[in-house]
């Protein structure tokens, strides 16, 4: 019982952070129809980035946020700007070669700069661990999933009631029209890229205390991504959440009762069978 | 208030407006009639700015526009309201609205030209919260119209609001036109429907093949002979 | 158009292409043949996955499936029971082209989009990477270690060097031929049809799951053998290389960059990445590790943007236009824009 408790309790902290690596995803998507095959790479080079910053200056990633978070959504304006916008119009399979390319591109630079070993880096909190009743969790998971939560929440009305999120939403929805109503479009989804990767700036930070990391797992982070967003709808915040606590509890259980290898096939599986059975989500699009 | 001249366009290399010159004074109701394909749509997003001219100039109250960006014509009242309604269809009859204010200059009375627009229109005032993409498509007329309404504009550009709308519809969209014009807003309106648009507007131009064939007061225009051969494209 | 695949069975240009190439292991010292090898092993690997993702225009990401079958399972069954790796590559490719049957019957019975056919087959990738790599009989985590190679033909050796380069450039060459022959068969044109406009092509009777499972199954089969000899070349099987899907997004991007859908397209890729990235690797790999992939992706994203189309298409077009204007103005260049 105890053990379920604990998986359980596992599984929906690391998977709130999955639905968060999904939000930044599904905001790029929502404006440019865009999937990024780059995004974990992108997600990789936020940990290293504050690798890199504690290595330099002994900054804790929660502190290294005020210079990993600008960095990336600068690269995000960059890379929109000069790679993905001017083959924007072509067909679909051309983005995603793009980014395929990308992420080749990004993973290697990494693997070039901080070589092939495993690294970690540590926090003030990475050790702490929290108790809730039968149940020990780590606090740095703690910290990722409350942040998550309030990330998505505030992601969620910031889309719905103001006007920068209607902006997106109508250029996600009519493009055309929203250049009619004064919106400039390009300037959305540049920014809303920035902010794509702003997120998972977020995200390395609230990961990366304790987490192994390595050049390679990039790809594997873009297809946790993907599951969770398509599970999720695509474009639908609190499905992205919930997919991703769907997903990471799956893989909790799966390690724990069934093997390390089922454990880590569990989402994937998930992953298709949903895919074949609701094609449109979890929950219908917003 | 609005010139347009020599004014060529097209879409990779293919010329579809060629050298049109119009000119729409303040106040006015000007029709722009012409069969399908004609280039109405491509003139009217040229003007928006979201089709680019490839030569030609367009003056706006004496300022060139030509090289603007669709935000700009917008903040300075040029709304176009498009063919096909293009409401935002997940989003609420409120949001639609909310957004048709949202540049900069019509952002700081949004709420006054929301009520505005909502008496104007109280069909949709029923509907203020409902899915746009729900509505009939009377209604997601009215919610286009009142969307370009509440963007302040000083030129209105309406493509063809009366599409695939019941008689009944067409009138009252007709109706609402009349009554925007008759407070004093000029309307750029884009049709086909000859007949009531001759009736309603004060001039009008017929284009065929990207070129302006037949200009001149609506009720010149009704007996010009071009004016039907345009349309059944002799 | 029609009989090129003809025009080049005659061609005097290809065979004798062919047989200079065969020359190569005379000459070649053997870093210079190796990376000769390894370019005609991607050759092979771009131009069948070509089939499925060039002419059928479906972003199959589920090729190192089929590579690591080819390769973890022949092996698998030759050291844990002692299976002969001609029957064991047999047995693989069975699989493989049943896999490929399955992977096309899920698409046409859901009927995937192209996002989901990506998506869908890129979990399956990943799947087959943790499977391997959580399965003791097929080596897990470290991997198999072939016997040496010591030329027996009945045994899948093939002598290092000589040997096993005419293998590659066999299946090389097979690999492009298989590609011109499906263009020209109606299967081709099915494709084609298919790719360009699904609905219409089932509209005017294209029997969709047949030709896209065939052409599924031709691809995967192919792949799957040239994995077992891509082990065989190997004889170290690492499941970290030969059943990762990083290995098909690196066989996508070689065929992007010389040309999707084109017989020769694919080997273009190759022929300009692989000794690029080898030659980058053997100079700077030890202190710059990932710098030949980085240039890759570099490389890859350059082409996207300069020529959406690749390279192939690109260089064909200059061609014909040079030799339109060579030819005075007596013909125009008929490069009508499309659609007009
Ligand atoms: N986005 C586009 N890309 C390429 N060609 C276009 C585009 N939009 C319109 N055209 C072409 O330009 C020509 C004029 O089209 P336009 O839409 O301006 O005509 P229209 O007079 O508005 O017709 P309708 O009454 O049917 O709305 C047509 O031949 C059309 O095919
Ligand atoms: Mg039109």
């Amino acid at each position: 019982m105890d053990e379920l408790l604990q998986a359980l309790a596992q599984g929906f902290l690391v998977g709130s952070t999955y639905g968060l690596l999904a939000l930044g995803m599904g905001l790029i998507y929502s404006v440019s129809g865009l999937v990024n095959f780059a995004h974990g790479d992108f997600f990789s080079l936020g940990m290293y980035l504050c690798f890199a910053l504690f290595s330099a200056f002994a900054l804790d990633p929660y502190v290294s946020l005020v210079i990993t978070l600008p960095a990336m959504m600068l690269i995000g304006a960059g890379v929109y700007q000069f790679l993905i916008r001017p083959i924007a119009g072509h067909h679909l399979l051309m983005v995603i070669q793009l980014t395929l390319g990308l992420a080749l591109l990004v993973q290697n630079g990494i693997l070039m700069v901080f070589g092939g070993q495993f690294e970690r880096t540590p926090s003030i909190v990475e050790s702490k661990l929290v108790l809730l009743g039968p149940v020990v969790v780590r606090m740095p998971h703690v910290i990722a999933c409350l942040a998550s939560f309030g990330i998505a929440a505030a992601l969620y009305v910031l889309l719905r009631s103001t006007d920068w999120g209607r902006a997106i939403r109508s250029v996600h929805q009519n493009a055309k029209a929203a250049a009619l109503m004064g919106i400039d479009v390009g300037r959305v989804r540049m920014l809303t890229f920035a902010a794509g990767l702003g997120l998972l700036a977020i995200a390395a930070a609230l990961i990366v205390p304790g987490t192994p990391m390595h050049p390679s797992l990039g790809l594997r982070y873009t297809v946790i991504t993907l599951i969770v967003m398509v599970l999720g709808g695509m474009t639908n915040f609190v499905g992205i959440m919930l997919a991703g606590l769907v997903i990471g509890i799956s893989e909790a259980l799966g390690t724990i009762y069934l093997s390390d290898m089922l454990g880590m096939l569990m989402p994937y599986l998930i992953f298709v069978v949903i895919m074949l059975l609701r094609p449109q989500g979890l929950l219908k699009a917003a | 208030m609005l010139e347009v001249h020599g004014l060529t366009a097209g879409y990779g290399g293919n010329p579809v407006l060629e050298d049109v010159r119009i000119e729409i004074g303040r106040g006015k109701l000007v029709g722009l009639l012409g069969a399908n394909n004609a280039g109405k749509s491509t003139f009217i997003n040229c003007l928006s700015g979201v089709v680019p001219a490839s030569s030609g100039r367009i003056l706006f109250e004496g300022e060139d526009i030509t090289r603007l960006s669709p935000k700009s014509r917008v903040e300075r009242g040029i709304i176009q309201v498009p063919e096909g309604r293009l409401v935002f269809p997940d989003m609420s009859v409120r949001e639609n609205l909310l957004l048709g204010g949202v540049n900069a200059t019509a952002r700081p009375r949004r709420a006054e030209r929301i009520d505005y627009v909502l008496d104007l229109l109280p069909r949709l005032k029923e509907r203020i919260g409902q899915a746009a993409g729900t509505l009939s498509g009377g209604e997601q007329q009215m919610l286009a119209i009142g969307r370009g309404l509440v963007a302040e504009p000083r030129l209105l550009m309406l493509d063809e609001p009366s599409l695939g709308l019941a008689p009944r519809f067409v009138q009252y969209v007709f109706e609402i036109i009349d009554k925007l014009h008759a407070d004093g807003l000029t309307v750029l309106l884009v049709e086909q429907n000859l007949n009531l648009t001759l009736r309603h507007s004060d001039y009008c131009y017929v284009l065929e093949r990207g070129r302006v064939v037949v200009e001149g007061v609506s009720a010149h225009v009704k007996d010009d002979p071009r004016t039907k051969s345009a349309y059944l494209g002799l | 158009m029609k009989s090129e695949f003809f025009t080049v069975l005659r061609s005097p240009v290809f065979w004798g292409a062919i047989i200079l190439l065969a020359l190569g292991p005379f000459v070649l010292p053997s870093y210079y043949l190796h990376i000769a090898t390894l370019t005609l092993i991607y050759i092979a690997l771009a131009s069948s996955w070509n089939i499925v993702g060039g002419i059928g225009g479906q972003i199959s990401l589920a090729h190192s499936l089929f590579v690591g079958t080819g390769a973890v399972l022949s092996s698998a069954l030759l050291l844990k029971l002692g299976i002969n790796m001609w029957l064991g590559m047999v047995i693989a490719a069975l699989v493989s082209g049943l896999m490929g049957a399955i992977i096309s019957f899920i698409d046409f019975r859901f009927r995937l989009g192209h996002l989901s056919f990506a998506l869908i087959t890129l979990a399956f990738a990943e799947m087959g990477e943790i499977i391997v790599i959580g399965t003791e009989a097929l080596g897990g985590a470290s991997g198999l270690f072939l016997p040496k190679d010591k030329g027996d033909l009945l045994a899948f050796q093939f002598g290092s060097g000589a040997g096993i380069f005419w293998v590659m450039l066999t299946l090389a060459v097979g690999a492009i031929l298989i590609n011109l022959a499906v263009l020209n068969l109606p299967l081709g044109f099915y494709l084609r049809t298919i790719r360009d406009n699904e609905a219409a092509a089932q509209a005017i009777g294209v029997n969709i799951l047949r030709n896209k499972t065939i052409a599924m199954v031709i691809s995967a089969m192919f792949t799957s053998v040239i994995g077992t000899a891509y082990a065989r070349y190997l004889t170290f099987v690492d499941p970290y290389q030969l059943a990762s899907p990083v290995l098909t997004v690196e066989i996508v991007l070689i065929a992007t960059v010389g040309g999707l859908g084109k017989a020769f397209g694919p080997a273009l890729g190759a022929v300009l990445l692989i000794p690029l990235g080898e030659i980058l690797r053997g100079k700077l790999g030890g202190s710059l590790p990932g710098l030949h992939y980085f240039v890759y992706g570099a490389v890859v994203i350059a082409v996207i943007l300069a020529t959406p189309r690749g390279l192939l298409p690109a260089l064909q077009s200059r061609l014909a236009s040079w030799r339109g204007s060579a030819k005075s103005e007596a013909k125009k260049p008929s490069i009508a824009a499309p659609g007009a």
